[in-house]
């Protein structure tokens, strides 16, 4: 295994267990407002509590939850979509392949995180739409690559023997053609997690995420944004988590190749 | 060639009426009332009915929307709900702005990955480092970049101020220092992206013959890579490049926020903020066409070049 | 008196940390001209049109660019402005004003009698639409022209409070022939007489003024230009201000204030009473409708936590939206106590189904966003369900007037006469009556208070509207804010004004 897969797969523990175990592993409840805010650093604030007296330590681990939710949602919708279009059109080929390449091509150019902006705007900054949207905009990219993936196997000989021996299509793809694939799929979930952790937390960041008082690493930053001369830790904190979070699925995903 | 452009122009046409249709079906139907929005929650029916008919609000989506396109196409996009202000004003002076901070990030994103990971071929010791540079370009947060940034160079050392923007009129030095920041964070952004795709390319011609024969003939290993892989490797970055012009408006959004910069991705924010559809539309409507051009532009320049990639279409 | 007292008390220790600290003391008052003020403010401006200004941040750059017919002092009391003098007639139902004859429009016309008529008949017109046309409408029946230098207003009926009203949006003076010059778009092409002149306006982030050389007050103003730029909050004004890119940020909370003190470039002044923070609803409507679950949450709140997050102690609980110190301010009044248990008694005996959610409306403002994530806690903690819903700050106020938000915080600063804040917000009719607040009791208790101008009388009337204003709890008063006015050193003549609002006209910026 790779020194890039080891390290991605670590960090990923790292924010698994977090999100997992939340309510055992943070010292403080996120949500209750204290009576020391804006306290820096201190052994029993490790990172300092914020305006409202919270725990900022705390609220970074609870973070975890909502964003990995988010990203993994994402990614688990754009595989629902795509890789079933992805398979049809690589497969089938012929006037299936052209209409579903057009659909394709239409948005997989459109920018993710201006649509995500209009759509959740449209339907409401909740967890459950963030993931609805990026999957959504993530798909076109799956598809593709699941189709030229299923294209490329489609010559193999296997397929051809599997054909002449009369097998169904639905029989082939799932006997021949997604074993070959799933590797690639795998590869691209992650990337698709990463991105949409990217995206969503830039979306909190905007203002226009989860509302408050959850606690979400975009949303802090944006709250801890305004106090950056005196504790920066209340915006870089949470923002850290965002780049470490994002780098690691990203590095799992890309160590595949 | 003049066959392939006209097919894909005609491709291209109705892709955007598709896209501006489902955008602004959407935004009518999911945001609510403008009729209430524009009067109140007291608003008689009455009241309501005759706005809704001074405006068309009541006629089925598709007559309205022939309207607001026709309109647009005269450059009238109507006025801002929040500020009563005409959107083509609006918008006029914030476009400038971004593509001032978005060309320069390009560019200098461009220079950086080709110059980065063309290094490593001659020295090899380099090649952790910018592989390094690109997964962070790649994956970290716009937003946290900038925020480290503004803290490092503005807040603790005092070399920068802290927003993205001022005018001209305050003097080109003062407005470019403002914009170093912007710039490099942006940078960043392309920069990951940038370097998957010369990397790849550059990979690929770096096996070809006439590297081999100009090894053989003595030439020194940064030459080499300089002189002649990069100058066959860089296309594909360029019309990448070129695409993301299109993606002008995604890229900046978040810049623009934490510098306070007011640009065309702000001027997004902020009218979705305040549910002001007629700016919505209009910058939604912009960010379509924009991409669509500039792929369309993309790809046929990609196509010029390599003849194989028309044929395959 | 003890008003006066306090104003001068804040100004005295502002002036007194100015002169104390070394390196930077200037020993004499000496306005010094030129320089450019770079003020960091909180953009949620609208439009530039006193006419149709509802926002907050628009009132001080208002102040630069248009006169008023009438001055108020830093104790409320009234001053000479664009009127040099004026006096009852008829009962005090007709008051004239004496005009100045030597100003003129940025633009070049004239000020004069028929300009000032057109201004209060510009904004009675219902075409108009403009929000202040309600309280000068209720009261006034016709303006008149007397000669080039004299405007006569008729009243309905006597009506002491017009004078402070003309001390504000409604007495701003703009140039008739520009508005007929830019029709809609006079917004963002203001012309008054002020003295300070428009000169451009990049939306949500800037907004440039210049000198204006022809201003009536010889000698003045004393800077050449007033540059507004838009910061997201008080802190990264502050952060502004160390770096010297800015001079000037208003609205600075005891927190920041904390982080300022050690800074060697800025001097900070306490506002003796800050904004009036409230909880307001929708009286007339379901689930507000019910008493007993409006006198439940006023128990549920704890403001002395609000009070010690938000504010660090420096704040005041408030019990109504008059703070103590002025003539009209309740003597003995009904007030709800932090007491979560009684507050649980009262929630149940209101009958209403705690398993619906209560949607409150979270504006992205610091201070205001704090608070509701507080009042959330508490009214969890007595078993309702609350939702907090974002909106954008630059929206959330013009909505909230405007009736489109149900449960929200709100606030307000205070206005020279008391009937300006209480008829705006508790008659029936008044123009900023979101709750929509009704009680006939309270509407005659307003119009007897309103026609009468002897002080003992009026103060007796407020009190009996304060005793049922706590009653009947349109609002659940908060506190006043602590805040904090910071400032180069270099800023020298800044008077604090009762309403809160900046007057840059008076500063100067030594070298």
């Amino acid at each position: 295994m790779t020194a890039k897969r080891k390290i991605g797969l670590m960090l990923i523990a790292l924010v698994a267990i977090c999100g997992l175990f939340a309510p055992y592993l943070a010292p403080f409840n996120p949500v209750s407002s204290g009576i020391d805010p804006l306290e820096g650093a201190s052994a029993r604030h490790w990172l300092g509590t914020d305006p409202l007296g919270r725990d900022v330590l705390s609220r970074v681990i609870y973070g975890a939850r909502i964003s990995l939710m988010v990203g993994i949602g994402a990614a688990l919708i754009a595989a629902v979509i795509g890789v079933p279009v992805g398979l049809m059109a690589g497969y089938f080929r012929g006037r299936i392949d052209l209409v579903l390449v057009q659909i394709i091509d239409i948005f997989i150019a459109l920018p993710g995180l201006v649509l995500a902006l209009i759509v959740t705007a449209m339907l409401g900054a909740k967890a459950l739409n963030l993931a609805l949207v990026l999957g959504f905009v993530s798909s076109p990219t799956v598809a593709r690559l699941v189709r030229g993936q299923a294209l490329q196997v489609r010559q193999t000989a296997y397929v051809e023997a599997a054909r002449a021996a009369g097998g169904g299509p639905a029989w082939i793809m799932v006997r021949h053609v997604w074993p070959n694939i799933m590797r690639t799929v795998s590869a691209q979930f992650a990337i698709t997690v990463s991105y949409a952790i990217f995206t969503s937390a830039s979306l909190s960041f905007l203002g226009l995420g989860v509302p408050p008082p959850t606690p979400d690493w975009g949303g802090m930053v944006r709250e801890g944004f305004e106090y950056l001369s005196v504790l920066p830790l209340l915006s870089l904190g949470p923002g850290a988590a965002v780049a470490v979070t994002v780098m690691a699925f990203y590095l799992i995903g890309s160590s595949v190749e | 060639m003049g066959a392939h452009l006209i097919r894909r122009i005609s491709l291209m046409i109705p892709n955007v009426f598709i896209l501006t249709f489902l955008l602004f079906s959407g935004v009518t139907t999911f945001l609510g009332s403008p009729a209430a929005l524009m009067l109140g929650e007291e608003a008689s029916p009455e009241a309501i009915r005759q706005i809704n008919e001074k405006f068309g609000f009541d006629r089925p989506v598709l007559t309205q929307y022939a309207n607001w396109v026709a309109n647009a196409a005269t450059g009238d996009f109507g006025r801002s709900y929040s500020t009563q202000q005409s959107v083509g004003a609006m918008i006029l002076p914030a476009l400038p702005m971004t593509l001032e901070l978005s060309a320069w990030a390009i560019i200098l994103a461009v220079a950086a990955a080709t110059i980065i990971n063309s290094i490593p071929f001659a020295r090899k010791s380099v090649e952790g480092i910018s592989s390094l540079l690109c997964i962070i370009g790649i994956t970290i947060p716009n937003f946290f970049l900038g925020i480290c940034f503004i803290y490092i160079l503005s807040v603790r050392l005092r070399w920068l101020p802290t927003t993205g923007w001022v005018p001209w009129s305050s003097g080109i030095g003062s407005h470019l220092t403002h914009l170093i920041m912007p710039v490099l964070t942006l940078t960043a952004f392309y920069f990951g992206s940038f370097s998957l795709i010369y990397k790849a390319e550059y990979r690929a011609i770096s096996q070809q013959l006439f590297v081999k024969v100009a090894r053989a003939k003595g030439l020194g290993e940064i030459a080499i890579s300089f002189k002649h892989i990069l100058p066959n490797s860089i296309l594909p970055v360029i019309t990448y490049a070129g695409l993301s012009l299109g993606q002008l408006v995604g890229g900046a959004v978040v810049t623009e926020s934490v510098f306070s910069m007011p640009g065309i991705g702000r001027l997004l924010v902020n009218s979705i903020g305040a549910r002001d559809f007629p700016v919505m539309l209009a910058i939604g409507m912009i960010v379509i066409v924009g991409v669509m051009i500039m792929n369309l532009l993309a790809d046929l320049l990609y196509g010029l070049v390599n003849p194989v990639v028309r044929l395959a279409d | 008196m003890v008003r006066i007292a306090k104003a001068g008390g804040a100004f005295l220790m502002g002036l007194a940390l100015f002169l104390w600290v070394p390196g930077g003391a200037v020993k004499a008052a000496e306005p010094v001209k030129g320089g450019t003020l770079n003020v960091g403010f909180f953009d949620d401006t609208k439009t530039l049109d006193p006419v149709y200004s509802v926002a907050l941040s628009e009132r001080q750059i208002l102040f630069l660019m248009f006169d008023n017919l009438i001055d108020i002092g830093p104790d409320f009391s009234l001053k000479p402005s664009l009127a040099t003098s004026w006096e009852y007639q008829n009962g005090e139902k007709r008051i004239l004003l004496h005009l100045r004859a030597d100003v003129k429009f940025h633009d070049g016309t004239d000020f004069d009698a028929d300009a000032v008529k057109w201004n209060l008949d510009w904004r009675m017109l219902p075409e108009t639409n403009s929000p202040a046309r309600s309280q000068l409408a209720s009261a006034i029946d016709n303006v008149e022209v007397v000669d080039k230098a004299t405007v006569a207003i008729n009243l309905k009926q006597p009506f002491p409070p017009l004078l402070s009203l003309l001390t504000d949006r409604a007495g701003l003076m703009e140039s008739p022939a520009a508005v007929k010059k830019y029709g809609k778009d006079f917004g963002g092409n203001p012309v008054g007489t002020g003295p300070f002149v428009f000169k451009s306006w990049t939306r949500g982030s800037r907004i440039e003024l210049e000198r204006n050389s022809a201003y009536w007050q010889k000698g003045q103003p004393y800077l050449d230009r007033v540059i507004f730029s838009d910061i997201s909050t008080a802190v990264v004004g502050s952060q502004r201000l160390t770096t010297g890119e800015l001079d000037f940020v208003a609205q600075i909370t005891p927190q920041n204030a904390r982080l300022l003190e050690s800074s060697p470039d800025i001097k900070l002044v306490q506002i003796s009473v800050g904004n009036w923070y409230a909880l307001q609803w929708h009286w007339d409507k379901p689930p507000f409708s019910n008493a007993k679950l409006r006198q439940a949450v006023a128990q549920a709140v704890d403001r002395q936590k609000i009070n010690a997050l938000l504010w660090s102690g420096k704040g005041r609980i408030a019990n109504s939206e008059t703070p103590p110190g002025l003539w009209w301010s309740p003597s003995d009044q009904e007030h709800y106590s932090y007491d979560p248990a009684q507050a649980k008694k009262l929630l149940a005996e209101s009958g209403y189904d705690t398993a619906i959610e209560i949607p409150l409306s979270a504006p992205s403002d610091t201070a205001l966003r704090q608070l509701v994530q507080l009042v959330k806690e508490n009214l969890e903690a007595i078993g309702l369900k609350v939702r907090l819903e974002p909106i954008a700050q630059s929206e959330w106020y013009a909505r909230a007037v405007a009736k489109q938000i149900n449960f929200t915080p709100m606030r307000w600063t205070l206005r020279a006469d008391p009937d300006g804040l209480i008829q705006f917000l508790f008659d029936t009719k008044g123009a900023a009556n979101s709750t929509g607040y009704s009680n006939p009791e309270v509407d005659k208790l307003i119009a007897q208070a309103r026609g009468t101008s002897d002080i003992a009388t009026r103060k007796n009337i407020y009190d009996q509207i304060h005793q049922y204003i706590a009653e009947d709890l349109p609002y659940v008063s908060l506190a006043f804010s602590g805040e904090f006015v910071a400032m180069n050193k270099k800023v020298d003549g800044f008077v604090q004004m009762p309403d809160l609002i900046p007057r840059y006209r008076t500063l100067w910026k030594n070298q």
